[in-house]
């Protein structure tokens, strides 16, 4: 038994399957987070290699190299890049999209064992991070406090940080702004000098008056007791009080030759909330984790936080990432809504019977809530790319019901039992049925299999859109049948109310019917002139190509920006500060538009994971800005970036400057374009980078032109002479090593207090460590204590270091970026080619064109290879179906003016075409073939029937004018919430909308005229050439 | 004894069970799925492409007395709904064991 006439037959059985479905579906859907994109992120991991007190180019020799040898082994790898500088090396392993991270991680940690042995000894252990710093922080809170400030950083430690990285998915939680406590001994190096002391010594002695040793147990008649001594320091003023030696019979304490000073670290960032200090919390997440689930956790957990912090203490939100995230999803499912009710408008106005109208559009959401199961079994999320699928379906899952339903009124209209007809009606449009979702499958289906980014975005549509097709097949089959048999009835009278509504649109759509009849008869008699306008319009369309520029992803306006700003290298952080005061000051009052401030100075300390991994220094300022919501405000976040560009042109002080709008590059930001310069020679590659530089600040709409490579940093180096050296017994180590333990400090021991540690750092104290002077005087003792001055075995000079070596697939890279600002990024790739063409670069330097460009480059390609291999499949199926291979390329053209319409309407509205148009545009193939096919296939069916090639032509098209028209618009009319939307994020989808909009109207129009035409002129000549057959044939049998 | 032989639009089929077993005819012969074309008027009915609907055949030996009323209720039953098609042609039966 089929299973139209089973369903028919039990509708019980069949109306509880789908109540079962639906039911599933909406516990997949309360089950189902939420995120912008599909996990299109990068698999990025880092390590991070902290070498204290080396500078950028013995960290790239002796850490980063080995490193990258050692990793660039590691399977997946796509691109390994690493940043050199002084005392930290930064390796980012870029994986292929969905690999398992976790499988990666056991890699490289595998790699990293192998190496460590060959790394310097003073180095630390290499730290992995499953997260980059090219993922923005998804939660910043911001802390304000009075009174406990100086005690800040524990507080925060222990209240805020500590329990919200237990969270799971955190990647990091740092803590900006608030200074670590640390001990300094600060010494007196004439003191020392005076009485034979090193630095090291009273390191040393610290370190071993600083103990708490465990002596044992002894017996004391029947009891047993612990022996113990406990010698760790109380509080830092004890240490005053040690020995640290003896000269003529008296003893030297600690406090004759240095002062302790119980502090914070020497130099700290520091924050600025809205113009007041403060501290700022930096949540970030591990690579994968769903940002809104974090985010929901932490602002959960915080006001339970706050209550355990001190009155003064004050959390504050100052960005929260999944607010965008939740608005443009939120904006999305009312446009899916808005296409819902579109839709059942449309069925409701051609149909006309509401029982009708319920039939069909019952289908919709029961095949929407299917695709939940799916999202929710694989583990996907809510996002841009699936409630897309979802406004896309809805206008098709319709179809294949109202095939369905239509035939089955005919039955019932000829007199049939509504169960009869039911069964009978879906049996004759069965095979058309399964044919036509076949030809939807195989434009869906393909998207599936793509690898790469565009994979990961696809993968999810292709699947839902073809899970969607399958479940409103069965619907069709099944349930549509079912209620036609219960619901519908022969002859049902109107009311007065369908009379007095639906008599003027019968009206209207029997006067559209005739008109397009007599239309479509003139222009089957006019073939030449029709084709020849109809390849007219499509020629002109070519000319639109070149018009329309191209971009990765639009800019989407999630009311944030990211300011980095740069002084001279090597400005005291004074400076930086009060600069950035004035700067933050005049946009605060100049942009109403900005909700908060925030911004930070000062060099970051090694265990500051966020500050650290990102540029940092005393002339660098970072600042974040979130701007209240696009819907409240006339100027758009690209107006806003442009003139804080303009203003940052008046700070002469600021060397360089960047204004980053949006969340990542790429995704959503500012299309940025980078131009990779590899070579090894730094003179070389920086002057290739500047005269890029030049021309690229001549190009119209190039914002932000940056390099890479900051400036160099002036340093002295201390050469020492290994003669000389060896002379006093000493070693470059050793030398290098004092040097080191006296202006950086020595490190040997920890004060304990209430269960933390806090360093104890002895070195010279400022005072002694501001001259070169200072330097040269050093005393160095060898292992006989003999000593010997500095400036005695070397000699001081001045150089110039680049402070940040970046490498990239293990070659030395500088990198030149600009963003398009009001220009799509095609033209500046353009021009800036010519320019590059036109450099003449020495031997050994290569430019390479990268970021979102080369995304874009990437994308596209595969997305016309799928747009062929699509193309094929359907002509395939379409073939299949026809049993002929003409028919299937006469509809195939209809999608000529497909592309015709997408260009014509992004021109029109001025939209690029990127990644969102061009899904638009691969959908549409399967769409614009749909209406072909109805149109053909009855066309062939009333020439089955007898009729003649013109009035089979005219009356098929006339026939199938209505259904073709419905389901047009109902797709149509689903996508004009999306192409108009002003939601957040509502940039990401318009272009999409719009290419669909633009396509299938204008290939629609075209279809309707130029298929018919087309399909006479191949049908005469088919006709011709059997009667030739058979006039040579009846020739030849009268001459036998 | 007399057969009547009934072709007609398959979504009649109930409903001619139906009527014979009403009219007391208990045997009949049936082909659900057969296909032809009306002489004059009548859709075809090939289950194809072009004329997707089929018809059915039922054959039906009745007393002489029955063929009246069959006869009857089949005109009636075409009448209601002339667009689905139903004939009965009927003709002796000479021998049978």
């Amino acid at each position: 038994m089929s299973l139209y006439s089973s369903a028919v037959k039990r509708p019980i059985m069949t109306t509880l399957c789908f109540v079962a479905v639906a039911i599933l579906g909406l516990f997949s859907l309360s089950s189902l987070p939420i995120d912008l994109y599909p996990d299109v992120e990068t698999n990025t991991i880092m390590v991070m290699t902290t070498y204290q007190g080396a500078s950028a180019q013995d960290i790239e020799q002796n850490v980063t190299r080995p490193l990258e040898n050692a990793l660039n082994a590691v399977n997946d790898l796509k691109h390994i890049t690493s940043k050199s500088r002084e005392n930290i090396s930064l390796i980012t392993l870029e994986f292929e999209y969905g690999k398992d991270i976790d499988v990666l991680t056991n890699d490289v940690r595998d790699k990293l064992d192998m190496v460590k042995s060959s790394l310097p000894d003073n180095s630390e252990t290499p730290i992995i991070f499953k997260f980059s710093t090219d993922m923005i922080p998804i939660v910043m809170l911001s802390v304000q406090a009075d009174e406990s400030m100086p005690g800040l950083y524990k507080i925060l430690d222990d209240g805020v940080v500590n329990p919200l990285a237990r969270i799971s998915g955190v990647g990091s939680v740092s803590i900006s702004g608030a200074p670590k406590r640390e001990i300094h001994v600060y010494v007196d190096p004439n003191r020392l000098e005076a009485y034979g002391l090193s630095v090291e010594t009273i390191a040393q002695i610290i370190a071993a008056e600083n103990r708490n040793i465990p002596g044992g147990s002894f017996d004391v008649g029947s009891d047993t007791y612990a022996l113990r001594v406990q010698g760790e320091f109380t509080s830092a003023d004890q240490m005053n009080n040690i020995v640290v030696g003896s000269r003529n019979g008296s003893n030297i304490y600690l406090r004759d030759v240095a002062r302790v000073d119980d502090s914070l670290e020497e130099r700290a960032q520091e924050t600025f909330n809205d113009g007041r200090r403060g501290a700022m919390i930096v949540i970030q997440k591990q690579s994968g984790a769903n940002s809104v689930e974090i985010s929901d956790q932490v602002l959960k957990q915080l006001p339970s936080l706050q209550k355990r912090l001190p009155s003064d203490v004050k959390l504050d939100i100052i960005v929260d990432t999944s607010d965008n995230i939740r608005n443009t999803i939120d904006a999305l499912v009312e446009t899916v809504m808005y296409a819902l009710l579109f839709v059942v408008i449309v069925v409701f106005a051609f149909l006309g019977r509401w029982r009708a109208t319920l039939i069909i559009t019952i289908t919709i959401p029961i095949s929407l809530i299917a695709s939940f199961i799916y999202l929710a079994v694989t583990g996907n999320t809510l996002n841009i790319v699936s409630l897309s699928a979802l406004s896309i379906s809805i206008g098709m899952v319709v179809d294949d019901a109202i095939v369905v339903l239509e035939n089955v009124t005919t039955h019932i209209e000829r007199g049939a039992d509504p169960k009869q007809a039911a069964i009978n009606g879906t049996n004759e449009v069965a095979v058309s049925v399964v044919a036509s979702t076949l030809t939807l499958i195989a434009v869906f289906f393909p998207l599936t299999l793509v690898t790469g980014m565009t994979g990961v975005l696809f993968r999810q549509l292709g699947w839902m859109v073809t899970i969607m097709m399958i479940i409103s097949t069965v619907c069709a089959l099944s349930l549509t049948p079912m209620l036609c048999s219960q619901l519908l009835r022969k002859n049902n009278r109107h009311g007065r109310f369908y009379n007095l509504l639906f008599t003027p649109i019968n009206r209207g759509l029997d006067a559209f019917d005739n008109g397009y009849g007599k239309l479509l008869g003139r222009v089957v008699t006019h073939k030449g002139a029709t084709i020849a306008v109809c390849v007219a319009i499509f020629i002109g369309s070519l000319w639109l190509v070149g018009r329309v520029g191209t971009e990765f992803f639009p800019t989407a306006d999630d009311g944030r920006l990211r300011v980095n700003l740069e002084l001279p290298i090597g400005t005291r952080v004074e400076i930086a500060k009060e600069v950035t005061r004035r700067l933050s000051d005049e946009w605060r009052s100049k942009y109403p538009e900005i909700k908060v401030l925030n911004y930070t100075t000062g060099q970051a300390s090694s265990d500051n994971v966020y500050a650290s991994l990102s540029d940092n220094g005393s002339h660098i300022v970072s600042m974040n800005i979130r701007l209240s919501d696009p819907g409240d405000r006339d100027r758009k976040i690209t107006e806003i970036a442009a003139l804080m560009r303009q203003d940052l042109e008046s700070y002469p002080e600021f060397a360089k400057y960047q204004v980053n709008v949006g969340g990542m590059e790429g995704m959503g930001g500012q299309s940025s374009i980078d131009y990779e310069i590899y070579g090894y020679d730094f003179a070389e590659t920086d002057s290739v980078a500047r005269r890029l530089v030049r021309a690229l600040r001549e190009i119209k709409g190039a914002a932000d032109v940056r390099i890479s490579r900051s400036d160099y940093q002036p340093e002295y180096q201390v050469d020492f002479d290994r003669e000389k050296l060896a002379m006093y017994g000493l070693n470059l180590q050793t030398a290098a090593t004092a040097l080191r333990n006296r202006i950086n400090g020595a490190l040997m021991s920890q004060f304990r207090e209430d269960g933390e540690e806090y360093d104890i750092k002895v070195m010279y104290a400022p005072e002694h460590r501001t001259s070169i002077a200072d330097i040269e005087n050093i005393l160095l003792y060898s292992a006989q204590g003999n000593s010997v001055r500095v400036k005695d075995v070397g000699e001081v000079v001045e150089r110039f270091t680049p402070p940040t070596i970046e490498r990239k697939d293990r070659e030395r890279i500088i990198t030149v970026s600009t963003v398009a600002d009001g220009v799509p990024m095609s033209a500046i790739v353009e021009q800036s080619q010519k320019v590059i063409d036109a450099m003449e670069l020495p031997a050994g330097i290569n430019i390479q064109l990268a970021g979102s460009y080369e995304d874009q480059q990437d994308s596209f390609r595969d997305l016309l290879t799928l747009a062929v291999l699509i193309i094929l499949l359907v002509y395939i199926v379409m073939a299949a179906q026809f049993e002929s291979y003409t028919y299937p390329a006469i509809i195939m053209t209809s999608l000529l003016f497909a592309f015709s319409g997408v260009f014509i309407m992004l021109y029109i509205t001025g939209h690029n075409l990127n990644v969102m148009s061009l899904i638009g545009a691969i959908m549409l193939i399967g769409i614009v073939v749909k209406n072909g096919i109805v149109l053909i296939d009855y066309i062939s069916l009333n020439r089955e029937r007898g009729m003649s090639i013109r009035r089979a032509v005219v009356d098929g098209g006339r026939s199938r004018l209505r259904p073709v028209v419905m389901t047009t618009l109902t797709t149509i009319l689903g996508m004009v919430p999306m192409a108009v939307g002003t939601g957040q994020g509502s940039e990401m989808w318009r272009p999409m909308g719009v290419a669909v909009i633009g396509g299938l109207t204008f290939s629609t129009i075209l279809t309707l005229l130029f298929v018919p035409t087309l399909y006479c002129l191949f049908a005469y000549v088919g006709v011709k050439r059997q009667r030739r057959g058979l006039r040579r044939r009846l020739t030849a049998a009268r001459n036998d | 004894m007399k057969s009547v032989l009934i072709t007609f639009d398959q979504a009649y089929y109930e409903r001619i069970i139906v009527t014979l077993d009403k009219l007391n005819c208990r045997g009949f012969t049936s082909w659900r799925e057969v296909q032809g074309r009306g002489s004059h008027t009548g859709e075809p009915h090939y289950g194809t492409h072009a004329w997707p609907s089929m018809a059915s055949a039922v054959i039906t030996m009745v007393d002489d007395s029955r063929v009246e009323p069959l006869l009857r209720a089949l005109k009636e039953m075409d009448d209601a709904t002339p667009r689905l098609g139903l004939r009965a042609f009927v003709w002796n039966i000479e021998q049978s064991i």
